[in-house]
């Protein structure tokens, strides 16, 4: 996929050989650095970019704008482009429309409500905050039950409650047995909703895997939570202290020196076990190029 | 499910009608210098400064009518595009070809809903006036319509093209009245003994071109005594309908074309 921007209609590589399979029922997180080819991938899927060569197939269809595919389909853009002359009830009520059917007042007042925003649905779009149209991004993606939700970057703009919400909304469409293709910057939020993860770099997938395979232990380090008299042994690295609590990695093969250590000083440990590799360790490791293909 | 896409939409595009902040100005500002300008022949109490008054009123009316639903048709176009809302619209099972002929259908509806209200006007100003309500009044309000429909067809295809500044240059410069005067130019200065290779190859470009551009008044030279006399002959009612038949073809014409710039743009 590329584009041609500029006076002289330089070409712009956006994706170069992205080669993705997102099986039913997934709830699928693409991730990546800024400009990586996250956002244009998801176009994409949904028929807004013709790919300049290769293929896209949805739900065993190529997609094409507006055609019958959508109708089991949703999507939440990165950048809230609504209606913006549209109130947010009249915005839900014709995003909702869009489908071909008619949604009862109160399915819309519903789901007015359950997002707070039954107090501003008289407010139009233009006056909204970012948070608001977010929301009334949501609240168009969930009025219907759809096979397959496209989601970019969801929570952006959401306060915290609101997000708490979505997730576990989210969780409930993904139980029903949903398909779900997130683009996310949070990466706690990987963790916490979807089980295989894509990264993206450059254009290309980097790595795909199931959530859990990323989420492993490295052998090779142990992460370590004692109390310190003030020495701190060298070998000890990514060191936080909390008063003279001090928490840290060591690598394997200086476990012994740091039990003689402890014992010595006779320090007080509250925790000694193999260090956890988080989606944020894969994801560097991955991005700096020290891991190879997951 | 055709039929509820197209409400949706149209439903829609009235609600960016009537908020729209640059067509309300645009009406704005031509109610205040239509009634401005015609404030002096209120105060006037002969018959025919009074028919003559009618005659300007309404045709100023009628002209701005023309304009109004050229902005229509191209805003309504280019202000999805440029704020980038279709991408919410075409991811759903709604195609580009349901929501440009609602866009189209929605501007029709209020030019038509306009035209009524400025035909309503003159009669309401032929009764306060003691002058009787021709049936040119009628007529022009008719071929306005007709002329409208083409119009705003051209415009949303202008603007599925080009940046809406683009687009208002390029109908205001290329259109067939202004290309069929520069024909006539052409051949009357050949006619006159100056039939230089340069000249003659003007002359036949203007003529292609005065061929190829839309027509806002089709039969206008036939027609155009009626705006003038308001006194419309039995035989002159085919016009209008020659006109609507000019108007739907250039419709289609521009409706397939900008469907097609419209499913090949990136709405990202």
């Amino acid at each position: 996929m590329h584009f041609r921007r500029g006076l002289l209609r330089k070409q712009v590589h956006a994706l170069n050989g992205l080669s993705l399979e997102i099986a039913d029922g997934d709830f699928f997180a693409l991730v990546g650095q800024n400009g990586a080819g996250k956002s244009t991938a998801m176009y994409c899927f949904l028929g807004l970019l013709k790919p300049t060569s290769g293929r896209v197939q949805v739900m065993g269809k190529t997609p094409d704008l507006g055609s019958p595919l959508y109708e089991g389909v949703a999507y939440l853009p990165e950048e809230p482009h609504y209606h913006l002359y549209l109130t947010v009830e009249e915005a839900t009520r014709y995003y909702s429309s869009l489908y071909g059917k008619r949604v009862p007042d109160k399915t819309i007042n519903d789901i007015l409500e359950r997002l707070g925003l039954a107090q501003f649905k008289s407010l139009r779009l233009a006056k909204c905050s970012k948070g608001m149209k977010q929301k009334v991004g949501i609240a168009q993606c969930l009025i219907h039950e759809t096979r397959l939700l496209f989601l970019d970057e969801p929570t952006r703009g959401l306060d915290p409650l609101a997000v708490r919400e979505f997730r576990e909304t989210l969780r409930e469409i993904h139980q029903r047995g949903a398909t779900i293709v997130m683009n996310t910057h949070v990466l706690s939020e990987i963790e916490m909703l979807a089980n295989r993860v894509a990264v993206i770099a450059n254009g290309k997938v980097v790595a795909q895997d199931e959530l859990r395979n990323l989420l492993t232990l490295d052998r090779e380090l142990y992460s370590v939570t004692f109390e310190a008299n003030g020495v701190i042994p060298d070998y000890l690295t990514s060191v936080e202290r909390v008063g003279n609590v001090v928490k840290g990695s060591i690598p394997k093969k200086r476990l012994y020196d740091f039990m003689d250590f402890t014992r010595i000083s006779a320090l007080p440990v509250h925790d000694c076990s193999l260090k956890k590799i988080s989606l944020e360790d894969s994801f560097f490791k991955i991005i700096k190029g020290e891991g190879s293909q997951v | 499910m055709m039929a509820e896409l197209l409400r949706a939409n149209v439903l829609a595009n009235f609600a960016y009608f009537r908020r729209s902040r640059l067509l309300i100005a645009f009406a704005l500002v031509f109610l205040l210098l239509t009634g401005l300008t015609s404030l002096p022949t209120l105060f006037v109490n002969s018959g025919v400064q009074n028919f003559n008054s009618l005659q300007d009123i309404y045709s100023t009316m009628n002209g701005f009518l023309l304009f109004f639903a050229a902005g229509l048709g191209l805003f309504v176009v280019s202000s999805h595009l440029r704020n980038r809302s279709l991408k919410m619209v075409f991811t759903k099972p709604c195609s580009p070809a349901v929501w440009l002929l609602s866009a189209f259908v929605s501007a029709v509806a209020v030019t038509l809903l306009l035209n009524l209200v400025v035909l309503a006007s003159a009669v309401v100003l032929s009764f306060v006036w003691h002058l009787p309500v021709r049936a040119g009044l009628l007529f022009i309000s008719v071929d306005t319509f007709v002329a409208s429909v083409g119009l705003i067809a051209y415009l949303m295809l202008l603007a599925t093209l080009a940046h809406p500044a683009i687009a208002v240059t390029f109908a205001l410069i290329f259109n067939a009245d202004l290309f069929y005067d520069a024909q006539m130019w052409a051949q009357s200065v050949i006619r006159s003994g100056n039939s230089s290779l340069a000249l003659r190859l003007l002359g036949g470009l203007f003529h292609y071109l005065y061929l190829l551009l839309p027509m806002v008044h089709a039969f206008g030279k036939k027609t155009e005594n009626i705006y003038s006399s308001l006194r419309v002959l039995h035989g002159e009612w085919r016009y209008p309908l020659f006109s609507l038949g000019y108007a739907l073809a250039l419709a289609a014409f521009c409706y397939f074309s900008a469907l097609f710039a419209l499913q090949r743009k990136k709405h990202i």
